[in-house]
């Protein structure tokens, strides 16, 4: 395997997906970014898993002898499920800060939150 | 200021990112793939599927999976929670598609269903099952509210029956899983014999899982979908 292989693109899209995540003040986006984390991580399994040459892990007959690691796909079904119901969930949580800031942007929500905490005090 | 927001993060970064080399230079693979694989084909061998993941994940990690199908659950019930307590939506008009895409719905939704009981009956066998064909069958659900509006599918279904069918087959993974008990096995394995590797009746359990999960997946998409929909407001 040559240095470009699907384990060091998947530590690249981390990192991207992790700045995003970080660095970038919408919401939205940061939701996004966080997708992005996932899909590294599942790209990082996957690959981990792969041969060269190998064939998809079913027992039909062409293919009984030199199937890939069958396990990191187990693994990666119960990722992106979990990642669905993460990311509904937060773009309901995002839905409802909306409605009451009238913005996506982190920072400004923060703002607004700490003026209505002095106000209460 | 500025310089320190942005120290932070590249530090945080650069030390995953040398986690994970770390981790993964150090990473030593005990005996070969075959080594590992042939446990698993044994695992799928013995319920009679010839799919080796399926049978990794209904069989030999199903506690995770019904755990999975929990968290799925807890997801679903969040967004239905929060977004009903939020009270009713205004009632945005909904804008009739033109005739083009309500025949083609008419036309697509049977085959998409079609497509979604195939590949949750295939899901011992070939690639699919319960989550990608309850996904699926949801995007068709979805198409037909995108051509005649949320309002009328919800109404042609019964949210009162839909609830309650979503919860009765979480309740039936939960039980299948169980009923091996009584017989006197240990819980959660199969209930049913392997049968003969490659016919739709065989995988033991397998397919009664796939089934349940499809059907679960099916309507907790669909209620995620339906919420954002209803929801959309204006800003």
């Amino acid at each position: 395997m040559g240095p470009l292989n699907g384990v060091t693109i998947a530590i690249v899209l981390f990192g991207i997906g992790l700045l995003g995540l970080i660095l970038r003040r919408d919401l939205v986006v940061k939701l996004l970014a966080l997708g992005l984390v996932n899909s590294a991580v599942i790209l990082c399994l996957v690959a981990l898993g792969a041969r060269p040459d190998g064939a998809p892990p079913i027992l039909a007959p062409p293919s009984v002898d030199a199937i890939v690691d069958p396990l990191p796909h187990a693994i990666v079904l119960s990722a992106i499920v979990i990642n669905f119901a993460i990311l509904a969930l937060a773009l309901v949580f995002v839905m409802l800060l909306v409605e009451r800031y009238h913005t996506t942007d982190a920072n400004r929500i923060d703002r607004a939150s700490n003026d209505e905490e002095d106000e209460w005090s | 200021m500025r310089r320190t927001h942005l120290l932070l993060p590249v530090i945080a970064v650069l030390l995953v990112a040398g986690f994970c080399v770390t981790v993964l230079v150090g990473f030593e693979f005990r005996g070969t793939i075959e080594h590992a694989t042939a446990g698993w084909i044994e695992v799928a061998e013995r319920t009679g599927a010839i799919n080796v993941v399926t049978a990794i994940y209904l069989n030999a990690r199903l506690f995770d999976t019904i755990l999975e199908v929990l968290v799925f659950a807890v997801a679903v019930l969040g967004v239905h929670f929060y977004l009903t307590t939020r009270g009713r939506p205004e009632r945005v008009e909904s804008i009739p598609e033109s005739n083009v895409i309500r025949i083609a719905a008419d036309v697509l939704l049977p085959l998409i269903l079609l497509v979604a009981i195939y590949v949750v009956v295939h899901g011992h066998l070939s690639p699919g099952g319960g989550f990608s064909g309850g996904v699926i069958a949801g995007t068709g659900l979805l198409l037909t509210a995108i051509a005649v509006g949320t309002e009328t599918v919800a109404a042609r279904f019964g949210p009162r029956l839909i609830e309650r069918l979503e919860w009765a087959a979480l309740l039936g993974i939960l039980v299948l899983g169980l009923v091996p008990v009584l017989v006197g096995r240990t819980p959660l394995s199969d209930l049913l014999p392997p049968g003969e590797p490659g016919r739709i009746a065989s995988g033991g359990s397998l397919l009664l899982y796939n089934g349940l999960i499809g059907l679960k997946v099916l309507i907790g998409s669909w209620v995620i979908v339906r919420h954002f929909v209803e929801h959309r407001g204006e800003i």
